[in-house]
């Protein structure tokens, strides 16, 4: 019960920003916050773009996401199946072993480093 | 109280006493639970009574005292099958420790610091630990990079009004 009132209020939540985020455009609003690291350093961070990217995903607009921040579109998809193995551990424990298996771990460490290396020579 | 349960070699859980009800155990399924050192036979949980089903013991293959001249090896009966559990192997079967590999990808593309990049070397640490038999090793990883996701959102939030003063700052 407590589980599925925690399921319903992280929903909600997501609800709220995503319409947040699906109303304002942040590449035109003020409003959203500029990635410390960049202002900093001179150099994208792994996440920079992402809010950019959400709103052009909730606007169906998958290519333009992809231009502001390729890993977001990769990460999304493993974030929801990583999650869907978590709440079916107990009848599918296969599933949640291969999706935390070193071998995938490693794979997406690899993808997030190549892409922040990448993303700064290239300044994608 | 959740459990975890190896049946025939099949391991599940974590479940609560009402899964395992469902779960149509025999007497030879082995239960773990948090608070004990190793896992112990559903028979000697006395919470537990009731929720499996009860093999036949299996008898004790006798121990005589003939002499093993009279009793060639291969025309000796092999003797009843004994749950035989080996120890090694069930070291690896208690539940992988939360890898946290969500948060550490959440963190990683949404708060700008890149401390999520180390929250995900940590579940590379805690799963491969946990595939070599290194349960410890495997649980010091996972409270580790449970530290950096937390770091990481903290940091994030922080961050944020940051960002405007930032703002604010290049613009006047």
């Amino acid at each position: 019960m407590r589980r599925t009132l925690v399921v319903l209020l992280v929903l909600a939540a997501l609800l709220v920003i995503g319409a947040v985020y699906y109303a304002l455009d942040p590449s035109a609003s003020g409003l959203f916050p500029r990635c410390v690291f960049l202002s900093m350093t001179g150099y994208k961070c792994p996440g920079c773009g992402s809010q950019r990217a959400i709103h052009a995903l909730l606007h169906g607009d998958v290519l333009g996401a992809f231009k502001y921040n390729a890993l977001l579109l990769v990460a999304v998809p493993w974030i929801i199946l990583c999650l869907y193995a978590e709440s079916r551990r107990v009848r599918n424990p296969r599933l949640y072993a291969r999706l935390n298996a070193p071998l995938l771990i490693w794979l997406f460490l690899a993808m997030v480093l190549i892409w922040w290396l990448l993303r700064n020579i290239f300044n994608w | 109280m959740q459990y975890w349960i190896n049946h025939n070699g099949v391991q599940s859980g974590p479940v609560d006493v009402d899964g395992i009800k469902e779960m149509g155990l025999t007497s030879a399924a082995y239960v773990w639970h948090e608070g004990l050192t190793d896992w112990v036979k559903i028979t000697q949980l006395p919470e537990l009574q009731g929720m499996y089903e009860m093999l036949e013991p299996v008898a004790e293959p006798a121990v005589t005292g003939q002499p093993l001249e009279t009793q060639p090896a291969a025309t000796q009966p092999a003797p009843a099958q004994q749950p035989q559990i080996n120890y090694e192997q069930l070291a690896t079967t208690e539940p992988c420790p939360p890898t946290n590999l969500v948060w550490a990808i959440i963190t990683t593309v949404l708060c700008c610091i890149p401390s999520g990049i180390v929250a995900i070397f940590y579940a590379l640490k805690v799963s491969n630990k946990y595939r070599e038999g290194d349960i410890e090793g495997a649980k010091r990883a996972s409270e580790t990079g449970a530290w950096w996701c937390i770091a990481s959102i903290i940091l994030g939030i922080i961050a944020m009004p940051l960002s405007y003063l930032m703002m604010m700052a290049g613009a006047s």
